[in-house]
């Protein structure tokens, strides 16, 4: 089939009723997800994962993305609006969007938000279908020493783009190695790390650990502030941006979508990243750079493209090549291996139901988050409105019963709630928890391709040196890690640091 | 923070260390034909080799260890409380039963968030357990335990 019978086929696939709804329930479950905070796009995942065993993969997969680049657009209101992102991935919109809401412009603050998420979205899901397939085809020539070096060369590009010290994001992907190694050794078939209990021959699930990391810790560092927060009080009219507003956004958003889209499919903070970039870029290259920070619409159509590119970009490592590029790609690769399908450059070929139906339903989730989410703006505002005492007990309720229902023991709600005091812990000390979960799922992989690798070459690493793809994988991991010796990266590392505080 | 670094370093050490003994135990194999412990062999040797540099780095640190609360706000012991009902509905559960633990949940979250207002607790309770029974149970067919009293 040629490329547009292919795009053709895959709004076939989407436009099954049953797809609509789960894109519309998607995007809308993202949005709430994104203004709300305490559970996140990786646990609103988790959390409706195994509502999805009875219907097909395609279905699930059309929801868990509609669920991520609805986070992306949900997470901008509250930056906007009450000036707390609702995602990481909308920090820095706080600062021009909340000085546009109170000069009385967050109508055109949202309307920017949302047309340049759509743009960019749009953006990205042309990328995706032009990078995703030459990739899947050049990887299927890649063996299992290609797959050790970029599994590695991934998980240091993550710790590299870790927003605190590279040091203790490396040993959190270390950890993460050793959790994701609990449970049958699979070439062996014996348990090791197991201690004795049967319901850890399975390993450490994904569901538990991620709710555990994300959602029940966020709610612990909120349970110790107050519950009270104040909502700016503006009337949002015109949603529509002016021609001026068009005029000054149109190359933000263009050039947001382009760093966003590129940064997306490095492995690491992604969506986060990028949107930092982007406003670099936009104040770097602006004409009266002094606008910044006191209301400049560059400001927000600048990121908020930037965070919704790079949700579409994250799909491409994890279509074609089977690698997650962060934790809500880690989501997506356990949801389609529960479902029975092997991420990897095998996937567009033997699935292209799922593939091209996920194409499609991208077009058709931004369209649908354009036409849903600008007239629903203020039944968001009421939603953040939604005291804490009420919103906090619920959470907690959602995140016990997504562990439980994924394999209904209650051994996972045990270890959601041993990780949700681990990940508290873990912030209190200044850790993240994306290295962990993303070497936790690539681990597992690693392993394989590494004790593959070297049984190829009979006990000799030079195996990954002698192959020029790996030998250049690993040679760019490690003039990654070398860099941060040098005063001149440690500076500008420091600099993006000072910038992002 | 020099404190919560020294702290935190030597806690992945001794992580790092018992994993490294355990791989040990489960047997490394030889790089013809690695073992199981192989690759967490590795993975704890590295990580005990950073831990040791974070604890170095945080000890040549010049800033003086201050006394400060490890718990940022007042209301830390809310979290404490809440982490002892949230193990208190794993453990009953599946002795009582769906209905009974979650509204016991739902009424001693709310109590701990919000203590004056008796009635709101206890609607809201009754509310969140029914609906979320029926979209989870009901609709998306999860398999929650009937517990001691069959529902």
């Amino acid at each position: 089939m040629g490329f547009f019978d292919n795009i053709l086929y895959g709004f076939q696939v989407t436009f099954q009723p049953i797809n609509i709804l789960f894109c519309a329930i998607g995007v809308l479950v993202g949005t709430l997800v994104g203004v709300l905070p305490g559970i996140g796009p990786a646990g609103a995942m988790a959390l409706l994962l195994p509502a999805t065993f009875r219907f097909s993969p395609t279905s699930t997969i059309i929801l868990l993305a509609g669920i991520y680049y609805g986070v992306q657009y949900g997470g901008s209101t509250t930056s906007i609006l009450v000036n707390i992102p609702g995602e990481a991935s909308s920090v820095i919109t706080c600062i021009d969007g909340y000085q546009m809401a109170r000069q009385g412009r967050a109508g055109p603050a949202l309307g920017i938000a949302a047309w340049g998420s759509f743009i960019a979205g749009t953006i990205a899901n042309l990328g995706l279908m032009l990078v995703a397939i030459p990739l899947a085809r050049a990887a299927l020539s890649f063996g299992p020493p290609e797959y050790f070096a970029l599994m590695c060369t991934g998980l240091i590009i993550v710790t590299y783009l870790a927003q605190g010290s590279i040091l203790r994001a490396l040993m959190m992907a270390l950890v993460g190695i050793i959790l994701g190694s609990i449970g049958l050794d699979v070439i062996t078939g014996l348990p090791r790390f197991t201690f004795g209990i049967n319901e850890l021959t399975d390993g450490v699930g994904i569901i538990p650990l991620v709710m555990g990391l994300f959602g029940i810790s966020e709610i612990f560092v909120n349970l110790e502030e107050s519950l009270e927060r104040e909502i700016f009080k503006t009337r949002i009219k015109n949603l529509w941006p002016s021609l001026k507003d068009w005029a000054q956004a149109k190359w933000a958003i263009v050039r947001g979508s382009i760093i966003g889209f590129l940064l997306g499919i490095l492995p690491g903070g992604g969506a986060v990243i990028s949107t930092f970039v982007a406003y670099a870029v936009e104040k770097k290259v602006a004409k009266q750079p002094e606008r910044f920070g006191k209301g400049a619409i560059e400001g927000v159509a600048g990121p908020e493209s930037a965070n919704n590119a790079a949700a579409g970009g994250s799909l491409i490592p994890l279509l074609s090549l089977g690698i997650p590029p962060n934790p809500i790609m880690a989501i997506f690769f356990s949801a389609l291996m529960i479902h029975g399908i092997q991420p990897g450059p095998l996937l567009i070929k033997q699935n292209p139901d799922l593939f091209w139906g996920l194409v499609a339903s991208l077009y058709m989730g931004n369209a649908l988050l354009l036409i849903l989410n600008l007239p629903l703006i203020s039944m968001w505002v009421k939603v953040l409105k939604i005291p804490y005492k009420l919103l906090f007990p619920l959470i907690l309720l959602f995140c016990l019963i997504g562990a439980y229902s994924l394999n209904n023991v209650t051994f996972d709600l045990y270890v959601m709630i041993f990780f949700g005091v681990v990940g508290w812990m873990m912030r209190k000390f200044g850790y993240e928890g994306a290295p962990l979960i993303l070497a936790y799922v690539l681990g597992p992989m690693l392993e394989n391709a590494l004790r593959q690798s070297l049984l190829i070459s009979q006990g000799s690493f030079m195996i990954f040196i002698t192959r020029p793809i790996s030998a250049m994988a690993l040679g760019f991991a490690f003039l990654l890690l070398l860099s941060n010796l040098f005063p001149y990266f440690k500076r500008q590392r420091k600099k993006y640091e000072e910038f992002k505080e | 923070m020099k404190a919560l670094d020294q702290t935190s370093s030597l806690f992945w050490l001794l992580v790092s260390l018992s994993v490294f003994i355990e791989s040990l135990r489960l047997g490394i194999g030889t790089l013809h034909n690695p073992g199981r412990g192989f690759l967490t062999f590795g993975a704890s040797g590295i990580l005990g080799i950073l831990s040791l540099i974070l604890f170095l780095q945080a000890s040549l640190k010049k800033e003086e260890v201050k006394a400060q609360p490890f718990f940022a706000g007042p209301l830390w012991k809310r979290i404490l409380l809440v982490l002892i009902v949230l193990i208190l509905y794993s453990r009953l559960m599946p002795v009582l039963g769906y209905l009974i633990s979650t509204f016991l949940l739902m009424t001693s979250l709310f109590l701990i968030l919000e203590r004056k207002k008796i009635l709101f607790v206890f609607v809201s309770s009754i509310l969140t357990t029914v609906v979320t029974y029926f979209v989870f149970s009901k609709w998306l067919n999860c398999q929650f335990p009937d517990g001691l009293f069959g529902f």
